[in-house]
Formats: structure tokens, C-alpha cells, sequence
């Protein structure tokens, strides 16, 4: 190991955070216009050019304000809870590859922090770790809101969890590896959202409910638990909290975009000519943010369109929908490759997500004409 | 390939660095005049009654078990789905036959109610 | 315009000899029935007569003659005309008067009230406490002979605010003056509620219990409010919880209590005009048609043929902003981010629009007037109506109908979710939407009409269901109905004067009590006022829909999950203003 190792961990880890930092700053107002747009107002355009300063502004007001410590709070994990959500957040987007390999300065550079082969495994495990932070906070506040916020957040991550992690195993099956970079490879020709699109759907759904986005925003739901787990908290504190939530949506959809939309790669009709990956591989970057904000923007236009689950229902849906749903589309994809029938799988993932939907449609009938 | 692990530290150490800072910022600018109302815990306004957190609803604990006992079953799914082509028919057959007594305990647990929150 | 009902002929005093007697005050209607008989003459009053729907109840503090009345307001939920009676006890302390609770459940809260206020002790009541002021206050604030700390005198206008023509704020005058009294060793800078809580926690039920198979889990008790973002304002709602569901519920109000109705009684008659926007901020409008309506009626002077119409069309456009409104805050409570509540905030927009051209005020209208409105109604604003109600309001209901009604999330939160029988809703005493969505088409614009509603061509809404779906769909319904109605009245509305009155500052009100009642968009908002022939009003009691709908809330809420306690509240269509009044 030599020291321009190490540098070019610490560049790339610098980059990656920066990038997450300004993207976070930035997506907290690209989500208030499109909100503001979609809701027949302006919206923050005050501050700079179109309110381009809102974030900056945003910050300096949330470092100068007060920040209460309630005096029933356990100190240390309080302070600790918030830190604590952030680095998972963050360190989720390690294995993301930005953009094909790249010779620079003599050496192949890698476009991800780090190139590990257990990419999936590497993503679900730190995945699961982002809920302690806020189950942390919920139960150090010693406030009613905050537990009941930190209990159903556990709860509802650890049952998306599982059919989170079945995507992964989909991802994994159809790419035959768990390197991040092989599965962008992989989808060359054709992206897995088309290859499993009920999987790709269910991968959204759930990542929807792994980063507490609406409709599936429980552990902060406003009108019933005021602001859930971080009640109690005020000022950077309370923005350390923001600031994870917006990064997981984008390091998540980072990731939905490596998993399911091809990643960095091109979209196939433009393979061989010269917007292609292959050709220049700055283009992956761009490929892949455009991915990522098309994929911000549909989180966002959810918020904007969908009233919350309830909490049962929410539950329900996780373990008793999408759990064996799931699990019927990883022996279905096997199959299909087994049988070396690509069509298999689309056709067949199709018809799972088909059934499900009916099964549902005639539970919920049956239910409401019992009562 | 451990060293790529180092790289992930790295950035760990970075966040951990940035969180801290921003912690830091915080209480360093932030004006400081605590009251004995301010700082009790917050309930919609008034005095809470009873302590914050205590024994809850025992479904928590049913999913958290429940949890576990998925969790493990989709960890052998992983090593599974990547040995899957070496492993051909033989394997798939042997997944499904591993996941039969899953499935009817999942079953179970359905029937039984573990599963409603109602 | 009704036709009289025959139990009217029925002659109640000789059913009851010697208890019950005819009120022959002049005018006054009605029957007196002495307290201890009271009981048995309700039970006959709803079973017999059929009376089933009691709508108001309010104490009225008689202090020349010493003796405190408590006044009963009831209806059939078939319609027609009701029957008032009073009972009364000597104004010495107890006044001890038996409770109907358990003849119609729905005087829960106007009986607390009644106590509250007036110190009528109501026996029987099976959670008598406080409900307006907190516990611990001392004393009856709408008693005659109550005075508050900044006390000047028993009415309007006060002569010592202008001793030379110049005016001086009381407060001013004496800041803690002579007549704020607190108790020794009593500072107010350091008081905290805690001890009025007492009462309140003691009403939950028991907040512990054990699952058959002995695993013990706690029930925690949360305070929804008065601090809250969904308890549409400063509105309380202390829940039992055990992990997400409710366990037992009380509400809580008061916090925008400013006695509504003292203040009303020191008021001249029309200054209580513009004080009525103040109660339901969002239909002022209906609001000064129920005062109007009450003292019309004891004046017994007719409304002008153009206000009239005027009137309907105001009402139906208040009704249809208030349902659009309520809809999209709904929404808001199952979680939807503001989308739809600021979809029906651009509608709202328009119709304040109109309300603003011909009151000059977009929701403190202050528009009705003895025998009519204030303004006509200009060509311009016309259009603006005409162009509303003929092409755009309709569009855009059928625009929010699309939108939300099939909706998978939307449908599941709703349905079948704190179902209320037509049987429970008569037996609450709720009113309005609340009551039409559990199947009782009783709407008193057709059971009971006032104004000019029986020319118009309009079915009374209702859904058979009474869940949350079914108070979702409701206002659809009405929101349709009324621009069925006010295309009929753009299209009638007859030139001519406004008002059959001259405009004058005093109004001469004959002695003599009476209840007007309209259909406002929340419910019934009735007004029970009594004159006794002086500038003010002796007695002026607001029953309003948000706090007689409430009475219902811990019925329907005991079993739901907490986030559907906030979809049901949001649902009862509460505005603080004229719940805490």
C-alpha cells in the first residue's frame, strides 16, 4: 500500500460526501418548487436566482438557532442519535459506481469508493443499520411522540427490509454477482426494470418505505405524532436529521438506478454511437444523474399526489403482499434462467404481480362488505 | 480486496467528521436560554403525564422475531443466488425444498393472527 | 310555511297535571315542566311524540325573578316543527336540575356546558365537569350577577370608556384592579396546570390491562393537542393508547374561549352582527343568517323579496367553499402533503372573491341585516357568480371527484373506519353532513325551512353507510346540491330593495325568547336568544355544530388507530372559533 492509495480513497470519499452534501442542500429546494409547482404555487424564490441561495440561507439560520437539550432527555445518545443517521445515509453510497473505469495519471481508477464484490450484501447490510439512529433518538428523547415515532420506524424498516433485500437477490440472481459494477454491466443490452418489472417496483415501493418517504412517511407522520422521532430535537441537531433523510433519498435512488436502470450505462438505443458509455466515460456520471433526479422526482411527486398509509395497513402490506410476492418472483426469475427463457421471466413476473394485485383487490372487497 | 473495506472506513471517518462538525456549529452559534418550561419534554403543550418511553405493545417484539427469522432465510438466499448457475436444477430444487418448512411456518404465523394489527 | 305538526294540539298538562304547564310569558312558546318530572316528560316527549333529535339545550339566568331555566330545543328527525320546554330551579346554590344524558346522550356536552356557565348542576350526568373555562376557575361566568376583572358594566356601549368623547381601554384603567382576586399565596407567573388536569386524567378509563395470556403492556396517555398541527387548532384530545389503537378518548376544549355569549349579551342587537363572523370564520355568512333568522323572528318583520335571494346565494357559495375546504384539509390529515388543500384553497379564492365585492370583507363579512342584507349585489359580481356556479365550481367538484374519490389509499383509510348508526347519530345529536352520512336525511332546509329554500328544486344529500367514507362522499353530495340551488336562485333573483327595514344603529326587539335555526354547512347553527324589550339581548346562546358534533367523537374514535383519530376529527369538521366560542 502506498500513500496515493490512500489519497485517492480520501478524494473519492471527499467528492462522494461533498456530492451527497450539495445534493442533499439542493434537493431540499428542487422538492419544495416541483411541490410548490405541482401544488399550484411559487414556492422559495427569494433567495438568489430562483431561490438557488435558499438552501445556503437555510443553513445559516438552522447553525444560529437555539438548540434545546429537554431536560429528560439520556444525554449521550441523544447527541449521538443524529450522527449516528447521517453515516450510514452517507457511507450506503460507497459502492455506487458514478461512471466506468478511468485511466488517470497512469492508473485505472475505479468510479466508486469502494469496489467491493459484495456490492448487494454491502448495500442491504448498511441499509438496515440507517434505522438505529432513529430508533436511538425516539427512545432517548423520553417523549411519547418520539418513541411511538422510533417504535414504528423500527418496525416498518425491518418488514421492508426483507423484501428489500429479496430485490437484491433478484438483482444478484439475474446479474450473477453482487458486484455493483458487474450488475451495471449486466444490464447492457437490457435493463432489469424490463427484464422484472414487478420486482423493479416493488424495489421502488419499498424504498420508499426504507427511507420513510410518503405514502409510507409513519415514524414522522405530522398530523398524528407532531414530528415523530426527532420531536425533540431543534437546530443542526434536528437538520442532521433532515439532512439523512434527504441524502438516503438520494443514495437510494443512486442505487434503484444501479440495480434496475442500468446504472451509468447508456440506454440501449444508444449503444455504439457516440453518447455511449464506451466511447466517453464522462458521460456516466451524467447518465446516471440524470437517472437519479428522474428517480427524486417521481419520490417527490408521490408526496405530492398520495395521502399516508395507515400504519396497519402498512404492515400488512409489507409482510403479507410484497414478503411472498417476492419470494414467488426469485423462484420465478430462476426458473427463467434455469430454462434459459429470457421472456420467461417478464412474462411469468408479470403474472405474479397480476395475481397479487387481484388477490389484494378482492381481500380489501371481502373486507369492507363485512362490516 | 480487505483494502477496499479501508476505503469505506475512510469515508466513514469523513461523515463522522462532517456530523460532528455540524454538531459542534450548532452549539458553538446557537443562542442558549433554557427554561424550565422550554425544557420539558414536548407533548402538544401541556405537562406530559407518565414517562416517555415504557413497555410497548408486545406486536413490536412478535415482528422483530419474525424479522430475524426472515432475515436469516434471505442471507441464504444470497450465496445461493450467486453459486446459482454452477449449482443448475439440483440447486433450485433444493432452495425450494429449504424454503418449504419457512413457508409453512409463515403460514402458520398468518392463520394464527401474527401478522394483524388490527 | 311548515305545516303544524298535531302533537302541537296535544295538550301536555293534562298528560302531566299539576308538572307540566304552558309557558304563557308573552312571547314565549313552549311548556314549563317542573324538575322532578322532567325525566319522566323527555322520555315521553321521544317516545310518545317522537321528538328523538334534542338540538339544543341552554341554561338562561332569569335574576330579577331568581330562578334559573334551562331551555330544551327539541325536533323529529322526520321534520316539522319542534317543541321547547323549559325547567327551572330557585337560583340558590345547588342548582340541582336531573340531567337528560340518558334520554338523549347528546346533551352530554350542552349540559356541561350549562353547568360550567351557569352552575347548573345537572344529576345524574355521568362526567360532570367543567368544559369551556378550565377546572378550577371560580364561579359561573354567564350568570347576571358575575363580574369579570376588567368589569365596567352589564352593557354596551360602556359610558366610562368615553368620559369626554375620548375613549380609555379598561385595561388601561386598572391593570389587576380592584375587583382581581386571587387566592392567598396564589401567583399567577407561577402557576402551572397541573391539579385541573386531575379530573380529566381520572375520566380516561383505566390505563393498564392484561391480555389473557398475563403479558402486561402499558397503555400511555397522550395529549393530542392543544399544541398539536392536526387538531385544526388549538383543540385537545387527551387518547389512551395501547401501541397504535385507542383506548378511550376525551376531549378537550376552551382554549379559545372568550365567552362568546356574555360578551353577546352586553352587545347591542346589531353590534352582535359582525361578532357572529367571528364564531365559524369560515361561513360567516351562515352565521349571520342564524342570528338574523332568530331575531326576525321575534320581531316578526319579513325579509326583503331580492335579499332573500341574496341570502341562498351567499349561504350555498359559503357552503361550497367550506365543503371544498374541508375536503382538502381532510385529505391533509390522512397525510396527503397540502395538494389537495391547496387545490381547494384556489377555488376558495374565487368565492371570497364575490364575498369580498359585495361586503367588503372576505371572511368577516358582516352582511345580513335585520330584514335583509347591507349591500346589493352589483352586476359585476353577478357575473362573477354566474360564471362560478354555471361552469367553474361544477368542474372543479367533478375535477376533485375524479381525483380523489376511487383513490386505493384514500378508499382504504375511509371505509368502513368509525362507522356511526343513523340510531347513535339521532341519539348524539349530530347535525348536518355528520348526520346525513348515517342515513338520517334530515336537513332543515327541507325538515324545518327557513328563508326561501321550500321554492327550490334540491335533494337533501345522504349516504347510508356513516363511515368516514360515506362523510367524505357527503359533501360531495351537498356541494352538488347547492349549485343546483344556486343556479335556480341566479337565475330567479328578483330586482328590487334589499331591505324591508330602514338602516338604523338600534333595533326595538319585542320581550320574548326564540330559536332560529339554519343548515349550516357544519350543521345546524342555531341561535336561542331572549329579549326583554332593551337594547341587548337578556340571553343569547349560540348551538353550534363543531362543539354538539363533538359530543359523538370519543363514541367513534374508542378502537380506531390513532391516525384515524385524526382523519374522524377532521371529518366532524371542528373550526375552534365556534366550537370554544
Amino acid at each position: 500500500m502506498d500513500w496515493t492509495l490512500f489519497l485517492e480513497w480520501l478524494i473519492k470519499s471527499l467528492i462522494v460526501v461533498l456530492m451527497l452534501l450539495v445534493g442533499f442542500a439542493y434537493l431540499t429546494l428542487f422538492e419544495r418548487r416541483v411541490l410548490a409547482f405541482m401544488q399550484v404555487r411559487i414556492g422559495p424564490n427569494r433567495a438568489g436566482w430562483q431561490g438557488v441561495l435558499q438552501p445556503v440561507a437555510d443553513a445559516i439560520k438552522l447553525i444560529f438557532k437555539e438548540e434545546l437539550t429537554p431536560g429528560q432527555v439520556f444525554q449521550p445518545l441523544f447527541t449521538l442519535a443524529p450522527i449516528i443517521t447521517v453515516i450510514p445515509a452517507v457511507v450506503v453510497a460507497a459502492v455506487i459506481p458514478w461512471g466506468p473505469d478511468v485511466e488517470l495519471f497512469g492508473r485505472t481508477i475505479k468510479l466508486a469508493v469502494a469496489d467491493l464484490n459484495l456490492g448487494t450484501l454491502y448495500v442491504a447490510a448498511v441499509a438496515s443499520i440507517a434505522v438505529y439512529g432513529i430508533v436511538l433518538a425516539g427512545w432517548s428523547s423520553n417523549n411519547k411522540y418520539a418513541m411511538l415515532g422510533g417504535l414504528r420506524s423500527s418496525a416498518q424498516v425491518i418488514s421492508y427490509e426483507l423484501s428489500l433485500a429479496l430485490c437484491f437477490v433478484l438483482v444478484t440472481l439475474m446479474a450473477g454477482s453482487m458486484h455493483a459494477g458487474e450488475i451495471v454491466e449486466a444490464q447492457r443490452g437490457l435493463w432489469f426494470i424490463v427484464l422484472q418489472p414487478v420486482g423493479g417496483i416493488v424495489f421502488l415501493i419499498a424504498t420508499l418505505a426504507e427511507v420513510n418517504r410518503a405514502p409510507f412517511d409513519m415514524p414522522e407522520a405530522e398530523q398524528e405524532l407532531t414530528a415523530g422521532y426527532h420531536s425533540e430535537y431543534s437546530g443542526m441537531k434536528f437538520a442532521l436529521f433532515f439532512m439523512a433523510e434527504y441524502i438516503k433519498m438520494i443514495a437510494i435512488s443512486a442505487i434503484a438506478a444501479t440495480f434496475y436502470f442500468g446504472g451509468y450505462r447508456e440506454p440501449w438505443f444508444l449503444a455504439g454511437t457516440w453518447l455511449s458509455v464506451d466511447v466517453n466515460w464522462w458521460l456516466g456520471p451524467i447518465y446516471m444523474l440524470i437517472k437519479v433526479t428522474a428517480l427524486l422526482f417521481f419520490m417527490v411527486w408521490i408526496r405530492a399526489t398520495l395521502p399516508r398509509m395507515r400504519y396497519d395497513r402498512l404492515m400488512a402490506f409489507g409482510w403479507k403482499v410484497l414478503l411472498p410476492l417476492m419470494l414467488v418472483l426469485v423462484f420465478v426469475t430462476a426458473v427463467g434462467i434455469l430454462a434459459e427463457a429470457w421472456w420467461l421471466i417478464p412474462v411469468l413476473s408479470l403474472a405474479a404481480g397480476a395475481v397479487a394485485v387481484f388477490l389484494v383487490n378482492q381481500a380489501l372487497t371481502k373486507k369492507w362488505q363485512r362490516r | 480486496m480487505l483494502l477496499e473495506y479501508a476505503a469505506i472506513a475512510t469515508m466513514i471517518l469523513v461523515t463522522a467528521l462532517v456530523a460532528v462538525i455540524a454538531v459542534v456549529l450548532g452549539s458553538l452559534f446557537g443562542p442558549k436560554r433554557p427554561h424550565a418550561r422550554k425544557l420539558l419534554p414536548y407533548e402538544s403543550g401541556m405537562t406530559p403525564i407518565g414517562p416517555g418511553t415504557r413497555r410497548v405493545p408486545v406486536r413490536f417484539y412478535l415482528i422483530a422475531v419474525l424479522f430475524i427469522l426472515f432475515d436469516i432465510e434471505i442471507i441464504f438466499f444470497l450465496p445461493w443466488a450467486i453459486a446459482f448457475r454452477e449449482l443448475g436444477w439440483y440447486g433450485f430444487w433444493a432452495m425450494v425444498v429449504f424454503n418449504i418448512p419457512i413457508l409453512i411456518g409463515f403460514i402458520y404465523e398468518w392463520k394464527k393472527g401474527g401478522l394483524e394489527w388490527e | 310555511m311548515a305545516t303544524p305538526a298535531p302533537t302541537d294540539t296535544l295538550d301536555l298538562a293534562a298528560r302531566f297535571p299539576g308538572a307540566v304547564t304552558p309557558d304563557t310569558r308573552p312571547g314565549y312558546t313552549g311548556w314549563v315542566v317542573t324538575p322532578e318530572k322532567l325525566l319522566e316528560f323527555a322520555q315521553f316527549v321521544r317516545d310518545e311524540l317522537g321528538y328523538d333529535y334534542l338540538v339544543n339545550l341552554c341554561a338562561v339566568d332569569y335574576l330579577p325573578e331568581d330562578r334559573m331555566e334551562v331551555v330544551y330545543n327539541v325536533f323529529k328527525t322526520t321534520g316539522g316543527p319542534g317543541l321547547t320546554f323549559k325547567t327551572w330551579a330557585p337560583r340558590k346554590d345547588p342548582i340541582e336540575i336531573p340531567s337528560v344524558v340518558s334520554i338523549w346522550p347528546g346533551a352530554d356536552f350542552q349540559e356541561r356546558e350549562a353547568w360550567d356557565l351557569y352552575g347548573v348542576r345537572f344529576t345524574g350526568h355521568p362526567d360532570l365537569r367543567r368544559i369551556l373555562m378550565w377546572e378550577g376557575f371560580e364561579g359561573h361566568p354567564m350568570r347576571k350577577d358575575w363580574q369579570e376583572p376588567f368589569y365596567d358594566e352589564d352593557v354596551k356601549p360602556f359610558k366610562r370608556r368615553w368620559p369626554d368623547g375620548k375613549h380609555v381601554y379598561a385595561e388601561k384603567r386598572s391593570v389587576y384592579g380592584d375587583n382581581v382576586y386571587f387566592k392567598p399565596g396564589f401567583d399567577p407567573e407561577k402557576w402551572t396546570p397541573t391539579d385541573p388536569e386531575e379530573a380529566l386524567y381520572k375520566s380516561l378509563k383505566k390505563y393498564k390491562t392484561e391480555t389473557s395470556d398475563g403479558i402486561e403492556t402499558d397503555h400511555i396517555i397522550v395529549n393530542m393537542g392543544p399544541q398539536h398541527p392536526s387538531t385544526h387548532g388549538v383543540f385537545r384530545a387527551v387518547v389512551v393508547l395501547d401501541g397504535e389503537t385507542v383506548v378511550s378518548l376525551k376531549p378537550v376544549m376552551g382554549y379559545l374561549h372568550r365567552n362568546h355569549e356574555k360578551i353577546g349579551e352586553r352587545n347591542t342587537w346589531l353590534q352582535n352582527m359582525p361578532y357572529t363572523d367571528r364564531l365559524d370564520y369560515f361561513n360567516s355568512m351562515t352565521n349571520n343568517w342564524g342570528y338574523a333568522l332568530a331575531v326576525e323572528k321575534l320581531m316578526g318583520i319579513p325579509v326583503a323579496e331580492r335579499a332573500e335571494y341574496i341570502r341562498v346565494i351567499m349561504a350555498e357559495l359559503s357552503r361550497i367553499q367550506n365543503h371544498l375546504i374541508l375536503i382538502g384539509m381532510l385529505l391533509n390529515d390522512l397525510g396527503a402533503y397540502f395538494t389537495p388543500a391547496l387545490y381547494a384553497f384556489e377555488e376558495r379564492e374565487l368565492i371570497l372573491d364575490v364575498f369580498e365585492a359585495v361586503s367588503g370583507s372576505r371572511m368577516m363579512c358582516n352582511y345580513f341585516r335585520f330584514g335583509g342584507v347591507v349591500r346589493d349585489i352589483d352586476e359585476d359580481s353577478m357575473k362573477k357568480i354566474r360564471d362560478l356556479v354555471f361552469d367553474r365550481l361544477p368542474r372543479k367538484i367533478e375535477e376533485f371527484d375524479h381525483l380523489l374519490t376511487e383513490n386505493e389509499i384514500i378508499v382504504s383509510r375511509l371505509k368502513g373506519v368509525a362507522p356511526l348508526s343513523a340510531e347513535e347519530a339521532i341519539a348524539y345529536s349530530m347535525a348536518g353532513p355528520m348526520l346525513r352520512a348515517s342515513g338520517v336525511p334530515y336537513d332543515i332546509r327541507r325538515a324545518d325551512p327557513y328563508g326561501i329554500y321550500d321554492r327550490f328544486d334540491f335533494d337533501v344529500a345522504v349516504r347510508y353507510n356513516g363511515d368516514m367514507y360515506d362523510r367524505y362522499l357527503i359533501r360531495l353530495d351537498e356541494m352538488h346540491q347547492s349549485i343546483r340551488i344556486l343556479q335556480q336562485a341566479v337565475k330567479g333573483i328578483p330586482e328590487g330593495p334589499i331591505s324591508s327595514q330602514k338602516p338604523s344603529y338600534t333595533t326595538k326587539v319585542p320581550p320574548g325568547e326564540s330559536y332560529g335555526r339554519v343548515e349550516g354547512p357544519k350543521g345546524e347553527l342555531g341561535f336561542y336568544i331572549v329579549s326583554t324589550g332593551k337594547p341587548n339581548p337578556w340571553r343569547y346562546h349560540v348551538r353550534t355544530p363543531s362543539f354538539v358534533n363533538l359530543t359523538a367523537l370519543e363514541k367513534m374514535c374508542v378502537g380506531t388507530k390513532i391516525a384515524d383519530f385524526v382523519a374522524i376529527l377532521g371529518a366532524v369538521d371542528i373550526v375552534l372559533g365556534e366550537l370554544d366560542r
